[in-house]
């Protein structure tokens, strides 16, 4: 198919690719020996991970009071931990999904990292309702299984249940979906592959052959999968946002929060994809594939999301004067003079006045700058999660029990260790997986690559146009 | 045959009803003997084959394999060989005894549980302290288990008790012991008894009787915070040398200077039962209240309560005394006195206060903490010119709590110097080389003494300069009595078993006195001595009882004996006010001036060894573990004395400061704590703390916790001690306190000032709302925590608390729960408990909080831990400010969990491990936690304590066992600490939620009690440990379906209040509001 390309649409992908070299391109780094920077990197994360399994091991044997909650604050670093790692997961499944479905061609050079990303901040977000509690080793009681006690079942009315419900789905359809684009990549690597690697990969790519029948099935399942995905990005941090605003505590018993807190998930989930994506396309030479295209456009979704959270949070400000009720304008009042003002400010910089920045043509497509303003959203988007959590509850409705909190070392070094998980798993998933979809990358090169644009190039052995995939 | 399709059969004979077959099968038990079916072979088969044999062996070795490797905890029960007639396992038995340590005293019943004292109730019969108890009553059953007590009697080298180097071997034993103290004394030895006040007659006997083998030994009383002056004073005044009665219910005006009686002078119980008789707000139509001020420098828990506060100097208090004695004597016409006088704003003061107690003559009352005889003097006088003696004062019942003499200790002193002193005695509780002002001198002194023996139930400084201890029991383990008041007699019987190989102080000194009067061959000597003695001295005094016996059997039942009241006569005021003048304090001026005051918790420091009063807050400073030198908050303008501007700037982030104090020339470093209430250029320190040998090394969790303050006391001419300085010195911050234990922060409760600039009066809370950093910490006027007014404006505060509370039941009306319909179908049927709490007879006292601590095991968790906000107290009572800003009043609000009917912690719980009980309860279930504490994040009133760490040693781990101080085993770990938990309440673990259960263990009791008797139950079978515990029976519990009980009649009162109401969770506690009686021409 030869279809006209918009003149003003750029390529999606550049370097007069043939699907030959998309192959040799993508997998390649599954195949070479790893680099330099892939080691110390790796090092680094390892090293972050032992610290997690540590400071995981010591919580669990010291007890919570090795952190620095209290009485008055019993949710800190963990919760807001657990609530930033789960919105980062939400950028993977809209752009597998919701972009799937609304045919963005430019999703396929993000769709593969991203998605991994889902899944790794996902298991990141999973430790902390775990390791958060009392009694973990008693964790098993909140699912509702058969049992002798009564028999007793667990509280549907707690949205820490919901959350349960939510996370586990949600994580379970993300390795779906994700496992699913996978396997033709996998075969693709197989067909590379010799010796014990070709058995593994073959292993893990189901037989598949490329069969017409194949390619149909994978379609259909892809589609289903995308369907049944695209209501969890609205609905996981919709339940999560029940986690405080079916409470009666002034500063989370709030309407707002569930489009809120989706806004704000996609929006640090773009911008963790951003870092991720400038360092992989970097570190694995991918700057064909992921063009400054994908990073202008990613920009704009920050963009859109950072301005909705803002009115979010002017929102909620407007709405705690308009109430006229004094806990929610105290508590309001609270997190911008209060003890954590700072945090308010971090959050109000990071989140609302620094993307701004982005209506800028110039900025957007500027890689350090976006690079350094995914860092920023990151942290603001970490700073907004903590506000919620820790100022509201460190002056809520009887001043006698009003309290201060900071971290531990426990708690930092949890948060530093899940980073480590997180970069464990995504250097790892870098050398085993092809991080671009290889698949489906090639079928947006002659609507979407820029030989078909571009000059013609001259053809030699080298740039044979393989149909071998 | 019926058709049978539908039924099961298992044979022909079923369906066709053969009757073998019925019988058969209608007998329950096999027709065939055992015997027989062994015998038929159609049975069972014998013959065991190879299979079978493995079979069995193999289920044998896996069941004895399976059975071996499971843990088996040891458990240490020993059953009784036979049963003792009074124990029922799981039935409590309560003996009436009597808590009188030094001069604290309190008519209490011990509960034991299989023998073991585990709590301390109120005894309502008596009439000193009417059912109510303190906080040191409440935790004296603690330091029975104290892990620190001596075991036997003991010598003392270089400081140190020799005690046995292993366990298996014994120390020197009491006979040994005895021998030496005796070969050591002869009938001419100067021996001197050191004592706190000796409330009884019988030990005074015992000395009596001691006296005759020894006629050179005299009694020296001394108590560490004394009211020697007052003693004096009235022995000038009136000839009786003792501390009057006092009766505050009688006061319509009470001006108290300095004086704590409604935490820690002379007889705080009786004083508070007395003094909120009049505080009560329940005719509104003809509101009556009394008026308290208060005139002191620091705020103390009394100050705290008192309508008005003058704050004068430390320095001051004579010019203080003295311009009111001034100001009445012109009002009754008679003539000044010249002396030191008080600048004209602060005199003008007093002349309205002088005016206000001339119109209440003989209904008013001035009482006086001072220990300057010329100042106890004028407020003689003052009293006698109030025609206050004979009602609010009289001598007939005078209390006899405070027997101590400053001077007595001091000529011991002088003694020591000139080696008069043979033989030093310590009776438990005396400690002088610790609580004196000359504590050092004492000890250095002491070294010439040749014999000295310590009766102190557990190591102490004193013990430490000693050549033996011989201890005494634990009150809990001892027979003896109290005398509290003239007339007034009281009890103390074992209730345990001596847990040590101790002795009593009176058989010791009877025994070395080798004494007729006391058989030691008796198993149980002081109880004959002591029935002998009340056989002769106060039997007589009654006429009831013809029979000794039955007199002693009703008198140990009740656990007092009340001689009918003596006639309360006038008596005759020979002080000599001119002198008094002159012997007043002279202010000192433009100087730093620091009150020394008494906590409490700590006393004059014998409570240093007990965790549940070190983990006590202080009701004031809201501090514990330790004594924080309180700093005057200054808002505008800052301190004179300016390094007082910049401690603790960061309070609200748990930050505090350390300074070093400078008096008399010493230096020591304290940590501060910011004080609303405490005068601009003074400062407060409590007394009691910094004890440095509370027990035995390892075990001693009071060792070195505050800061020693006694080298800083002086003694003034007349050898009284003085409980202030001048002339301190505040360095500023020299480091940062890390452990600042303090469970609240000074948020106040909308207190107001005046405006610098527009001289307006204006919210404080407002003021500093534009703080970046600090928001506006003291919380917001309108929260419908505490509701509170003037009695001048009880209308409108009546007004104000219904409107709100329509306003709340409004909004509370928009649900989509059918609440109401749930409250007519389930909590109307059977009970609906409740609790009424009156702000206004809350004085703050901490009583109840130490009683939870007991009832509910609720663990100590140490000074670190309170400083991360880890306590885990139930109950606590927090404490708010309102009014004038440099000058405010307080309130005192007792906050437990308010067991909600629609409890929003319930909700959030995803295992359900808190749900409701039908009876309203809110239950929280310690198995089914796993920690998420979401339920303590959603709860408004936050009572909700989450185990940290493994506070109650009950853990798999060893690791996470928080030290209080660094002590060789946890506290609490120890098994004889332990022997004080409740079992009828479970100890938690690790990681769970715990919070008040509205003493569920109780209630049900009371249920049970009131169901085996087959009758309704009444309120008073439920009275939750709070309710008993507290002296002015703030508290009330009850079911509040029940029309007639105590707490329905609670309910009525129209400035009854739910805190938090308009959220919509339904508490089931409610609050009287807070009402003062404050005039403003006082506050100017």
């Amino acid at each position: 198919m030869s279809a006209p390309i918009s003149a003003i649409r750029e390529p999606l992908i550049t370097g007069s690719k043939t699907y030959h070299t998309i192959t040799e391109d993508i997998c390649g780094p599954t195949e070479r020996t790893p680099t330099t920077a892939w080691v110390i990197a790796f090092i680094v994360a390892v090293t972050g991970l032992s610290l997690y399994l540590f400071s995981v091991t010591w919580t669990i044997w010291v007890g919570i009071g090795s952190w620095n909650l209290n009485r008055t604050i019993n949710w800190g670093w963990d919760i807001t931990n657990f609530v930033w790692w789960v919105g980062i997961g939400h950028a993977g499944t809209l752009i597998s999904a919701i972009l799937l479905l609304f045919r963005q061609k430019w999703r396929t050079g993000v769709n593969r990292a991203a998605e991994a990303m889902t899944i790794f901040a996902v298991m990141c977000a999973g430790q902390f309702p775990l390791i958060h509690m009392g009694r973990l080793w008693l964790g098993f009681f909140i699912f509702p299984y058969p049992n002798t006690r009564g028999p007793l079942w667990v509280n549907f009315n707690s949205p820490l249940l919901w959350d349960v419900f939510a996370i586990s789905t949600y994580f379970t359809v993300s390795l779906l979906f994700w496992y699913t684009g996978l396997v033709p990549d996998f075969a693709t690597v197989r067909d590379r592959a010799k010796g014990l690697r070709r058995k593994i990969y073959s292993f893990i790519s189901f037989g598949w052959t490329g069969s017409a029948k194949h390619w149909q099935r994978w379609e259909s399942l892809s589609l289903v999968l995308a369907g049944l995905a695209t209501p969890l990005v609205l609905s996981v941090h919709t339940i999560v946002s029940f986690d405080f605003a079916t409470s009666v505590i002034p500063g989370w018993h709030t309407t707002i929060f569930p489009p809120y807190f989706v806004a704000g998930a996609i929006f640090s989930g773009f911008a963790m994809v951003q870092t991720l994506m400038i360092m992989t396309r970097k570190v694995l030479k991918l700057e064909d594939y992921i063009t400054l295209e994908h990073i202008d456009s990613m920009n704009k979704v920050i963009l859109a999301t950072g301005s909705i959270v803002g009115v979010a949070y002017l929102t909620e400000l407007f709405i705690a004067w308009y109430s006229g009720y004094i806990y929610e304008q105290f508590a309001f009042y609270n997190r911008v003079m209060g003890p954590y003002f700072w945090s308010y400010i971090g959050m109000m910089g990071c989140n609302v006045i620094s993307p701004q920045i982005f209506w800028s043509k110039k900025m957007r497509r500027s890689i350090l700058v976006t690079f350094f303003m995914s860092i920023f959203i990151n942290i603001g988007m970490w700073f907004e999660r903590f506000v919620i959590i820790a100022s509201t509850l460190a002056r809520d409705y009887l001043p006698s029990s009003w309290s201060y909190y900071s971290p531990s070392w426990v708690e930092v070094c949890l948060f530093i260790g899940t980073l480590g998980l997180f970069s464990t798993l995504y250097l790892v998933f870098m050398r085993v997986a092809p991080v671009v979809a290889v698949a489906e990358i090639k079928g947006i090169l002659k609507t979407g690559g820029d030989q078909y644009v571009g000059p013609n190039i001259k053809h030699d052995n080298a740039h044979k146009e393989s149909t071998h995939h | 045959m019926k058709n049978k399709s539908n039924e099961v059969w298992i044979g022909d004979a079923q369906i066709a009803n053969d009757p073998a077959y019925l019988s058969e099968s209608n007998q329950e038990f096999h027709s065939l003997t055992v015997v027989q079916q062994l015998e038929d072979p159609s049975q069972v088969d014998l013959n065991s084959n190879r299979r079978d044999f493995l079979k069995y062996l193999g289920f044998g070795l896996g069941a004895a394999t399976v059975a071996a490797s499971c843990e088996i905890p040891v458990r240490k029960a020993i059953p009784y060989v036979i049963k003792p007639d009074a124990i029922v396992p799981g039935i409590a038995t309560y003996y009436a005894s009597s808590f009188a340590q030094g001069g604290d005293y309190c008519s209490i019943l011990v509960k034991t549980r299989e023998g073991r004292p585990i709590k301390i109730e109120g005894n309502s019969l008596s009439s000193v302290s009417k059912g109510g108890t303190s906080a040191r009553a409440q935790a004296s059953v603690l330091s029975l288990y104290d892990t620190s007590r001596i075991a036997s009697a003991f010598r003392v080298k270089n400081g140190q008790i020799e005690k046995p180097a292993s366990r298996n071997k014994k120390g020197p034993g009491w006979e040994v012991i005895d021998a030496e103290i005796m070969a050591a004394l002869n009938a001419t030895s100067q021996i001197r008894i050191v004592s706190p006040t000796i409330q009884s007659p019988t030990t005074k006997k015992a000395i009596a009787d001691f006296t005759i083998a020894f006629p050179n030994t005299r009694v020296v009383t001394y108590d560490a915070i004394s009211a020697s002056a007052l003693i004096q004073a009235n022995e000038a005044c009136f000839g009786e040398a003792v501390v009057p009665n006092y009766q505050f219910q009688n006061a319509e005006v009470i001006v108290s200077f300095e004086a704590d009686f409604l935490g820690t002078w002379v007889s705080p119980i009786e004083f508070a039962t007395q003094y909120v008789k009049n505080r009560r707000i329940e005719d509104l139509k003809n509101p009556k209240m009394s008026k308290h001020i208060q005139v002191e420098s620091h705020m103390s828990l009394t100050g705290s309560n008192a309508d008005n506060r003058i704050m004068v100097k430390p320095s001051e208090q004579g010019a203080a005394i003295l311009s009111l004695y001034n100001a009445l004597a012109a009002l009754a016409g008679l003539p000044s006195q010249n002396g030191p006088s008080l600048a004209a704003e602060k005199a003008k003061k007093f002349k309205t206060l002088a005016t206000t107690l001339f119109n209440a003559k003989g209904k008013s009352l001035v009482v006086s903490g001072s220990n300057n005889v010329g100042e106890q003097t004028l407020v003689n006088a003052i009293n006698y010119l109030l025609r206050n003696y004979g009602s609010t004062i009289d001598f007939a019942n005078a209390s006899l709590q405070r027997q101590g003499i400053d001077k007595s200790v001091n000529d011991l002193i002088s003694e020591m110097k000139s080696g008069k002193v043979d033989a030093l005695f310590f009776m438990d509780g005396a400690n002088p080389a610790w609580d004196i002002p000359r504590a050092e001198e004492f000890a250095t002194l002491s070294k010439k003494v040749k014999l000295k023996v310590s009766f102190s139930t557990v190591p102490n400084e004193t013990a430490a300069i000693c050549d033996y201890v011989t201890p005494t029991h634990h009150f809990l383990e001892s027979w003896g009595d109290a005398q509290p008041k003239k007339g007034h007699y009281s009890l103390i019987q074992p209730t345990i078993s001596p847990l040590f190989d101790t002795r009593q102080t009176e058989v010791s000194l009877l025994t070395w006195a080798k004494s007729a009067a006391i058989d030691a061959a008796s198993e149980q000597p002081a109880l004959d001595y002591l029935m002998k003695h009340w056989e002769t001295s106060v039997f007589p005094t009654q006429s009831r009882f013809a029979i000794f016996r039955a007199f002693w059997d009703n008198c140990l039942h009740d656990g007092i004996y009340e001689a009918p009241l003596a006639l309360t006569s006038v008596p005759s005021f020979n002080g000599d006010v001119q002198k008094a003048a002159s012997q007043v304090r002279k202010p000192v001026q433009n100087a730093l001036e620091i009150s020394f005051f008494e906590t409490v918790n700590m006393g004059g420091g014998q409570y240093a060894n007990n965790p549940w009063l070190s983990e006590l807050a202080d009701p004031v400073s809201r501090t514990s573990w330790g004594n924080y030198l309180a700093v005057p908050v200054k808002w505008e303008g800052g301190n004179k004395i300016s390094s007082l501007n910049n401690i603790n700037p960061r309070e609200i982030y748990g930050e505090a400061d350390i300074v070093d104090l400078e008096v008399n020339g010493t230096k020591q470093a304290v940590t501060a704590v910011r004080q609303f209430g405490q005068l601009e250029d003074t400062v407060g320190l409590a007394i009691g703390y910094g004890r440095t040998v509370t027990g035995y090394m390892g075990k001693a969790l009071g060792n070195n916790v505050g800061t020693n303050v006694y080298p800083w006391l002086s003694v003034d001419a007349q050898g009284n001690t003085q409980y202030y300085a001048t002339k301190a010195k505040v360095s500023d911050p020299v480091d940062k306190e890390d452990l600042f234990a303090c469970v609240q922060y000074h948020h106040a409760m909308g207190v107001t000032g005046k405006d610098p600039k527009s001289g307006e009066t204006l919210n404080v809370d407002e003021k500093t709302s534009m703080t970046i950093g600090s928001g506006y910490q003291g919380g917001i006027v309108d929260r419908s925590i505490i509701y509170k007014g003037n009695l001048d404006e009880l209308s409108e505060l009546v007004h104000h608390v219904e409107e709100k509370r329509a306003e709340a039941a409004e909004l509370n009306s928009k649900t989509l729960y059918p609440i109401n319909e749930f409250v007519d179908n389930v909590y109307s049927q059977g009970h609906w408990w409740a609790m009424h709490i009156d702000l206004n007879a809350c004085i703050g006292c901490g009583a109840c909080s130490v009683a939870c601590m007991a009832e509910n095991n609720v663990p100590v968790v140490g000074k670190r831990e309170v400083g991360r906000h880890h306590e885990m107290s139930w109950l606590r009572i927090d404490r708010y400010f309102f009014g004038e800003y440099e000058n405010p009043n307080t309130v005192y609000q007792p906050m437990m969990c308010q067991h909600c009917d629609n409890a929003p912690c319930e909700n959030v719980c995803p295992v359900a491990a808190t749900p409701h009980s039908s009876e309203g309860l809110n239950q929280m279930t310690y198995n089914r936690c796993i920690g998420t504490r979401y339920c303590a994040n959603n709860c408004p009133y936050k009572v909700r304590r989450f185990n940290w760490l493994d506070y109650t040693k009950a853990d798999m781990f060893a690791i996470n066992e928080p030290t209080i101080s660094n002590e060789s085993l946890p506290f609490g770990a120890d098994n004889l600490t332990r022997m004080v938990l409740n079992p009828d309440v479970t100890v938690r673990s690790r990681g769970v939620i715990e919070k008040c259960s509205f003493c569920v263990q109780r209630l049900q009791e009371g249920k049970l009690t009131a169901k085996k008797e087959g009758r309704a139950l009444q309120d008073n079978d439920v009275r939750t440990a709070c309710q008993t515990a507290c002296p002015t029976g703030a508290i009330v519990f009850g079911d509040r379906n029940n029309k007639s009980g105590d707490l329905s009649k609670k309910l009525d009162n129209p400035l009854n209040y739910i805190v938090l109401e308009e959220i919509g969770v339904r508490s089931s506690v409610n609050y009287t509001a807070k009402v003062i009686n404050r005039s403003e021409n006082l506050d100017a």
